[in-house]
């Protein structure tokens, strides 16, 4: 395999820099080292950085993209399942993001676990502290599930600050917007499950604490989110109520939240399906509300098939920055991949790749869209999972298929054998739905690529689990270059903080 | 697919028309029923078909584990597990259901997954019971005796014999549209958690029980086959 490096085109403006070193170390080097396409293309990846003008200006937007459970290896496999998807070999591809300048390795552990949920680590990222898993926006001081113990012990977040400094703010998730990831932005509770009212323990109803959807629509900071895109629907309307798509919603007090959110706010729209979303006018509307799901939206492999209907993360993201972009003050955006978490608990690394493609896409169509100038992009996960790319397959196989040896420049037409003597898939789990209880499953006739195989794994679980490793942290924009070594991963707060001036610390 | 309706090699009984003849139900409403079917043979349990319209159940009184499937989104089914001893209920959405790879055939469900061995099996005449007929036949290794309801479009007995291992599920008693009603009300009630959600809540005990045991997923532990039809027999644990 002799392919040529992706070379970004802005790395040509830095070209001449790069020859200066690369002449002085040319005169030492063999020709088939210093002419290598692989040296070149390094040499010039070099002089870009050297060339990278620091932002160290304010930051009037931020967008945070969250790939639920999208850790270091999705983000690889999903890489070259994209490239191998356009009819290259896929090692060579980068993710839209992977093109940003600055980068991180963020540490995820809760204050009670090596291996986290989604709500401590969502926690750290929006208000600089970490917590207890399960708990949203609220101290390790609280106890999970016990309302009174929480009160007094809520944190600060950054779209809480973001709107006292004027901004507009939105939220935007594949899973439930009053799943953890997106509710740690907005709600503050001792317990990630009390989505809806009829979810909560008697305590709590008792002590006055409510549900994370009332919180979203009746208790929202400043003058409320101008966007919450994602599913969720049924944790909004009344247990009587059978919404559009045939599922029964689950609030026992009665409210219809989706009613309130356009009573609630002026220019305010709600929207079920993707017909009424592609017809909003955000040029008409100030407070966007769209309910896709009664429960997560569909997996971007499934999303077409949808009843309704359903947009796609990157049209949800295009959307949203048109509406908040009316803010002359900026905005804060967070943006989740939520299912690609989902995918992998399934063992599924089909949907889990094509997932995390799917941000990629939102990423770069925010890119198109904002001025980077003048505005921070954040790319990164809560946690990884079991996720893994084994073996030796030979450049260009495929990334969901069984590992084949290389073969000189040829890749083996038949399959690499275990110990066992059975073949076996590059990727895999380290525990999940795809174990045997002894022998594994002989896979030469079957189908891997396919969208609902289930990957083999070592230990037997119904649901795989999340796993304990660092995650990346990708950025780009002002005060993107505060991101770099190893962080706690409550260090993304702070750089928010810092480089859009939100006024929770000076430094 | 017939296939599947196989996959359950230990049943197989011939008890005779006697005892299928001996129980003829009469249903007010076709749409809003349910039957109580014993098995009887080398395995022995209950287990209970409730129908309401597009939603049909499968229910194991013994265990307190019911499959319950929703078809009024034909194409895009609900479907829930329900746990009556822990008052839970686990939610499964289209792609859920795909990961699983589970793809159910609406009929199958309604008619104990007995249409489609029906039209594979030979008419030798009329049951005992009124608007009843009796087939029987070969397939793939398994001899069916099935006393077919026209108007439920179920078996009022299906016996299964292969080798020497026999089974036979019997209708044994009339359930009232009230009290299916009833019953799907109260799973409504339970508890409920979104399949794709059980991986985030290791802390909560029934749900860690699911992942660590492994009783969640669509398996032999339940009504169904892994292609989610039912499986004759295949309540035991």
């Amino acid at each position: 395999m002799k392919t040529l490096p992706h070379v970004q085109a802005a790395i040509a403006t830095a070209i001449a820099a790069a020859f200066v070193c690369h002449s002085a170390n040319a005169a030492v080097l063999p020709e088939s080292q210093s002419q290598s396409s692989w040296y070149t293309a390094g040499a010039e990846a070099v002089a870009a950085k050297v060339a990278t003008a620091r932002n160290s200006g304010t930051a009037k937007n931020v967008i945070l993209f969250v790939g639920d459970g999208m850790g270091v290896s999705t983000l690889t496999a999903a890489r070259i399942f994209q490239g191998q998807a356009a009819g290259n070999t896929g090692e060579e591809n980068r993710l839209s993001f992977e093109n940003f300048p600055y980068s991180a390795l963020s540490k995820t552990y809760s204050v009670n676990q090596q291996t986290p949920d989604s709500a401590p680590t969502m926690t750290a990222m929006v208000t600089g502290v970490k917590t207890e898993d399960g708990m949203l926006s609220v101290s390790a001081d609280a106890i999970r599930g016990n309302c009174l113990s929480s009160q007094g012990h809520e944190l600060k977040t950054a779209l809480e600050y973001a709107e006292e400094a004027g901004k507009s703010t939105g939220i935007i998730s594949t899973a439930r917007l009053t799943h953890a990831t997106p509710a740690a932005t907005y709600a503050h509770t001792p317990e990630r499950n009390w989505e809806a009212d009829s979810d909560m323990p008697a305590e709590a109803l008792a002590n006055g604490c409510h549900d994370i959807a009332y919180q979203m629509v009746m208790e929202a900071p400043g003058d409320g989110l101008e966007v919450a895109l994602g599913g969720g629907r049924g944790y909004f309307l009344p247990n009587t109520v059978v919404d559009g798509e045939g599922r029964n919603g689950r609030r026992a007090d009665g409210k219809d939240l989706t009613s309130a959110w356009t009573t609630n706010y002026s220019n305010a729209a709600y929207v079920w399906n993707k017909a009424e979303f592609d017809a909003v006018d955000t040029a008409s509307v100030d407070h966007l509300l769209g309910l896709f799901e009664s429960s997560h939206m569909q997996y971007e492999a499934d999303r077409a098939d949808d009843v309704g209907g359903e947009p796609s993360l990157a049209e949800m993201t295009n959307k949203a920055i048109d509406l908040l972009a009316k803010n002359d003050k900026g905005y804060f955006l967070m943006v989740e991949a939520g299912r690609i978490d989902h995918a992998h608990h399934a063992g599924n690394a089909a949907r889990a790749l094509q997932d995390t493609v799917a941000l990629s896409d939102a990423v770069q169509a925010a890119m198109d869209k904002v001025d980077m100038s003048n505005t921070l992009i954040i790319v990164t996960a809560d946690h990884s999972h079991t996720f893994t790319i084994a073996g030796y397959p030979a450049r260009g196989n495929p990334i969901l298929g069984l590992v084949h040896a290389p073969d000189d420049e040829q890749i083996d037409t038949n399959p690499t054998l275990a110990a066992d003597g059975l073949p076996y898939t590059t990727l895999g789990y380290t525990n999940g739905p795809g174990a045997k209880t002894g022998a594994r499953e002989d896979l030469s006739a079957i189908d891997t690529t396919e969208v609902n195989f289930l990957q083999q794994a070592q230990v037997p679980l119904s649901s795989e689990t999340h796993a304990a490793e660092d995650v990346a942290i990708y950025a780009a924009g002002p005060g993107a270059y505060l991101f770099q070594g190893s962080v706690e991963q409550n260090v993304i707060f702070h750089v928010i903080n810092q480089a859009a001036a939100l006024g929770a610390t000076k430094y | 697919m017939p296939r599947n309706l196989f996959l359950v090699g230990a049943l197989a009984l011939w008890c005779g028309h006697a005892s299928a003849a001996d129980f003829c139900p009469t249903v007010a409403d076709s749409q809003n029923f349910g039957l109580q079917y014993q098995l009887q043979g080398a395995q022995q349990g209950n287990l209970q078909l409730l129908r309401s319209h597009a939603q049909t159940a499968y229910y194991n009184p013994d265990n307190g584990v019911g499959e319950w499937w929703d078809f009024k989104q034909a194409s895009h089914p609900n479907f829930y597990r329900v746990f009556s001893q822990q008052q839970r209920r686990i939610d499964y959405y289209t792609g859920d259901l795909r990961t699983l790879n589970i793809h159910v055939s609406q009929t199958e469900i309604e008619s104990f997954a007995a249409n489609n061995l029906r039209q594979q099996l030979t008419l030798v005449g009329d049951g005992a019971c009124a608007d009843s007929q009796r087939y029987q036949g070969d397939y793939q290794g398994v001899h069916y005796e099935l006393l077919w309801s026209n108007s439920l479009q179920l078996p009022l007995s299906l016996s299964t014999r292969r080798n020497d291992r026999t089974q036979q599920w019997q209708a044994t008693a009339v359930l009232s549209g009230e009290q299916v009603t009833q019953q799907l009300q109260q799973w409504q009630q339970f508890t409920d958690t979104d399949y794709a959600d059980i991986g985030d809540n290791e802390t909560d005990p029934f749900l860690a029980q699911m992942i660590n045991q492994g009783f969640v997923e669509h398996s032999e532990h339940a009504v169904y086959n892994s292609q989610g039809q039912p499986l004759q027999g295949a309540h035991q644990h």
